[in-house]
């Protein structure tokens, strides 16, 4: 049963991370804009919010520090994300472009800074964040060890971003309007709507969320910050394909990467799976497979929204 | 006019992100800190995929040219390849000569194909090339060029001595998680595992008593995956794991510091990366760069061979001032550190055998993990 617990607890430092900038590169692309550049937002949080743990540590810890250091993430890769905004809807650029130049832009600029600033580019942290057991929870039999110790409070905010994110964008009047300038921009604008300030709100929510992904997802990996977030932005790009751009089934979808990437591994610990004669790199696989499957057999009823990647002009209309 | 404002607002935002883009005139070039006399450099290091702070053989050997470079009032500067190919490598040595370069320092693996090139195109220009000697290709023997020096270390000794402590630590389940299976990281996991089994021999356990789990993850990165396989270690009762290999170390040290279990790091001292490290199987790559370099300078350059340094040249050690030991003692160091000295503690190294389970030892199992 411990090996139980163990992938669970596993799976959520691969899930969570991939759950939140999905859903961030979800509000993007339903409001009409492709985002490429998660990967470099999430760089860009995760750069500012590490920054901000290693320049107060010595004063703060503990569970407050990292709320703190996930807000600034957050604001900084809302900012961030303002440049793609900027491009995109303004000035009409192709998104994929834009988005390409800013993940090339940012961990050059993560480089950079924290050489201006502290002298090296790897940028020390300090995990405090880390909690055994959640009190009382914890304790209860089965659901305790498996979701309430040995965990992070980021746990917890992923699957609270991903309750208010699908909330929103499903019954509100902002989800309406967001999902209408993604599909027909042209009939959200005679019934008037303001798309360009909606899709500003979409590419700025997926920044938002893309920035706290990377912290998220920096905390629980390595003892530093090294410009990088091994291509985790990239793979949740997969897990929104793989989702079909809707909010339960990117929570299904992260979380059949993150398990997959868990027993990858970690297969060496799990008794049965070691005796397997099926080699390491099939479960390394298997999500990517999976989302050419999906892509190559679903891809004429895809969901993508329909006006995604398209600049709205007014004038065309 | 609102929307004009931010329009200015967020260009004015790019226009400087583009200024901080153009500081960096393409990737290919850094700028060493020390920029004087009409910008030649003399002394150049280039790096391989690392940079020069990399806690590992970049910043160890940049470190001691350097330092000599600052001690003699010598203009330095380091070149990064803008990818990670024997073209781009080489790309890096012409711009470092043509930037004035008398003596090249090249750290790593990666150089053997490039500096074999650059030995005969470049015959005034000295070279120091460390944990590599130039070769034509794959599987050909090793030509050295007047002009070059190679640099190797008996790793399998600093490995043999990390591997010999944690077992007289009191270690029994040990794991070895080196990075890609070059021929450094190989000699470190070897004498990792000859280690542990003579400091098991010398308490007299039994056989099987030392279990060592024995993986290459395939990359210097700390990721999640990386963090996960160390946790599942840990999490099935090994204790302490030698992580070899750059960023990986990293994702060890995190899963460490979760199972509250110990690692050992590699290289350089790696006891301020985290609580956990309890000593660090050290090469000694600062000092024999500053003394080659040093050499050149003195004229005292003895190109076209290939050295070891191992325990006799002090080559490689455990930092002991700083390591974490409750049982294992600096007697006890000394004794071991002169065994591998005079010659009378033989250590087989990555030529023994082609997978670590093969390895002649007596009482470690050694579980190899593909």
């Amino acid at each position: 049963m411990d090996i139980v617990y163990f992938i669970m607890q596993q799976t959520m430092f691969f899930a969570i991370p991939l759950l939140i900038v999905a859903i961030g590169g979800m509000y993007s692309e339903r409001s009409g804009v492709i985002n490429i550049a998660l990967e470099g937002i999430m760089v860009i949080g995760a750069f500012a919010g590490v920054l901000f743990i290693n320049m107060t540590q010595a004063n703060l810890s503990g569970q407050g520090l990292l709320l703190i250091a996930i807000v600034i993430a957050g604001i900084t890769g809302g900012l961030f994300s303002l440049l793609h905004a900027f491009a995109s809807i303004n000035m009409k650029a192709d998104q994929t472009i834009s988005g390409t130049a800013l993940n090339m832009f940012a961990p050059a600029f993560a480089i950079f800074a924290a050489r201006t600033i502290q002298g090296i580019q790897q940028i020390q942290f300090t995990d405090t964040f880390q909690i055994d057991k959640v009190p009382v929870l914890g304790d209860i039999p089965v659901i305790g060890p498996l979701f309430f110790q040995n965990c992070y409070i980021t746990t917890y905010i992923g699957i609270l971003i991903f309750l208010v994110a699908a909330f929103v964008i499903k019954k509100t009047r902002f989800g309406l309007r967001l999902r209408a300038c993604g599909e027909h921009p042209g009939a959200a604008d005679s019934v008037g709507v303001n798309v360009y300030k909606i899709r500003y709100s979409g590419v700025i929510i997926s920044g938002v969320l893309a920035g706290i992904g990377g912290l998220v997802f920096v905390v629980p990996t390595s003892t530093n910050f090294n410009a990088s977030v091994a291509g985790y932005g990239f793979l949740a790009l997969a897990v929104l394909i793989f989702g079909q751009w809707r909010s339960n089934k990117i929570f299904m979808a992260a979380f059949f990467f993150g398990i997959m990437k868990t027993l990858a591994s970690a297969y060496s610990a799990i008794p049965v799976l070691k005796d397997l004669p099926i080699p390491n790199e099939v479960y390394k696989m298997i999500p990517y497979i999976a989302t050419l499957v999906v892509l190559a057999f679903f891809s004429k009823n895809s969901q993508a929204p329909k006006a995604e990647g398209i600049p709205y002009d007014k004038g065309s209309r | 006019m609102k929307k004009k404002l931010i329009s200015l607002v967020l260009a004015g935002v790019m226009v400087l992100g583009m200024a901080g883009c153009a500081e960096k005139p393409g990737a290919s070039e850094e700028s060493g800190e020390k920029e004087s006399k009409g910008s030649k450099y003399e002394l150049a290091l280039i790096t391989d995929v690392g940079t020069i702070d990399d806690k590992s053989f970049n910043q160890g050997s940049w470190e001691g040219l350097k330092k000599y470079a600052d001690e003699n009032d010598i203009t330095c500067k380091y070149y990064k390849p803008s990818e990670k190919s024997d073209k781009a490598c080489l790309t890096a040595i012409d711009l470092a000569v043509k930037g004035g370069a008398k003596v090249i320092v090249t750290p790593g693996f990666l150089f053997e194909r490039p500096i074999f090139e650059a030995q005969t195109k470049y015959p005034d220009t000295k070279f120091v090339i460390v944990d590599a000697a130039p070769v034509e290709g794959e599987g050909k023997a090793p030509d050295i060029k007047d002009n070059v020096l190679s640099i190797f270390y008996a790793e399998e000794q600093a490995g043999y001595l990390a591997g010999y402590a944690a077992v007289e630590e009191g270690y029994r389940q040990l794991g070895f998680m080196g990075g890609i299976s070059v021929p450094a990281v190989v000699r470190y996991g070897y004498g990792f595992v000859q280690g542990a089994d003579a400091a098991a021999k010398d308490l007299g356990l039994a056989q099987g008593d030392i279990n060592i789990k024995y993986t290459y993850v395939g990359n210097f990165a700390a990721s999640p995956e990386n963090q996960a396989k160390a946790a599942a270690w840990y999490s099935e009762g090994t204790e302490c794991i030698f992580a070899c290999g750059g960023g990986v170390g990293n994702s060890v040290m995190k899963a460490a510091e979760g199972a509250g279990k110990k690692v050992i790091g590699v290289d350089v001292d790696q006891s301020v990366e985290s609580e956990t490290v309890i000593t660090s199987a050290m090469k000694t790559l600062s000092d024999s760069v500053y003394n080659a370099v040093a050499s050149v300078y003195d004229g005292t350059f003895e190109g076209g061979k290939s050295i070891t340094l191992g325990a006799s040249e002090n080559g490689v050690q455990l930092p002991m001032e700083i390591s974490k030991f409750e049982k294992f003692t600096q007697e006890k160091y000394d004794e071991i550190y002169n065994g591998l000295k005079d010659g009378s503690i033989k250590i087989a190294n990555d030529t023994a055998a082609d997978d670590a389970s093969k390895l002649p030892v007596e009482i470690v199992k050694v579980e190899s993990i593909k």
